[in-house]
């Protein structure tokens, strides 16, 4: 049986930029914003931004919801170089990881009234890659340039 | 260090009415920090007043992620409940996009423009 691209596991690679945060939604957001900050004076564009942007979100309220059960004692790890050419960002919670291959559409009629399971969804709609570690409980995250 | 750009956190609200519709403006940002509060302030305003249709005028709503599409849906499904209807207006393309993509389009009415979302037929 073929393995997606998206569910390949990574090879972790020393990204230049580290920074560990509480988990909580307005500390990690500060991140966020740094990295599209970066992202704006390196020449992405607009839509590149906005991309990163949401992926960052998706991925850093998953990593505090669901990894990290909201639980502020907590910490989530970001890793993340922005380069001339792709932006990697790397987001690791404390949780024990999940299947990224056994998410409910959020797109399938009946799931459509649910507020919550679309981050995946967004995330992989709008960067050029995903992927997940062994454990699942970190994420990369790659937009490209052009 | 380099200083963030903009409080993306920021999420403007103003409040109008047309007739039988509540029109809500919202502006800036719907991220994971203001998601719930606006949530929980679209609630109020159906609770509070006699409107039977919310418009929420996304034409100047730059940002929004899985949690700002969760409050609307949670304010959809509130209403619903109270014979309440939900429509979006004027999102910008980006906005549009992503409604798309998430196929809320088939969830919500979403209209072009303003006036077309005032003029909606109730039962249409």
């Amino acid at each position: 049986m073929s393995e997606s691209i998206s569910s390949m596991p990574f090879k972790p690679k020393e990204l230049p930029h580290q920074v560990v945060v509480p988990s909580n939604l307005r500390a990690a957001r500060e991140i966020e914003e740094q990295i599209v900050c970066l992202a704006e004076k390196a020449g992405y564009s607009k839509e590149a931004s906005f991309a990163i942007r949401l992926a960052i979100e998706e991925a850093i309220v998953n990593a505090h919801k669901h990894g990290n059960q909201n639980d502020t004692r907590k910490t989530i790890t970001v890793s993340y170089e922005v380069g001339a050419q792709r932006i990697v960002v790397r987001i690791r919670d404390e949780g024990t990881g999940f299947d990224p291959e056994h998410i409910p559409d959020p797109t399938a009629p009946e799931r459509l009234p649910l507020p919550n399971g679309r981050g995946i969804m967004l995330m992989r709609a709008y960067l050029d890659q995903v992927t997940y570690n062994e454990q699942g409980n970190e994420v990369q995250l790659v937009k490209e340039k052009s | 260090m380099t200083a963030p750009s903009q409080n993306p956190g920021a999420c403007r609200m103003s409040v109008d009415h047309q007739g039988a519709a509540i029109v809500v403006k919202l502006a800036g940002s719907i991220n994971m920090d203001v998601a719930d509060d606006v949530q929980r302030r679209l609630i109020e305003l159906i609770d509070s007043g006699n409107a039977q249709r919310m418009i929420l005028d996304l034409a100047e709503l730059d940002f929004i992620a899985s949690s700002g599409l969760g409050a609307i849906i949670a304010t959809h499904v509130h209403g619903r409940h109270q014979d309440h209807e939900l429509v979006l207006a004027q999102p910008a393309p980006k906005i549009r996009e992503l409604l798309n993509l998430t196929r809320l389009d088939k969830l919500f009415p979403i209209y072009n423009t303003l006036e077309e979302a005032i003029n909606r037929p109730a039962d249409a």
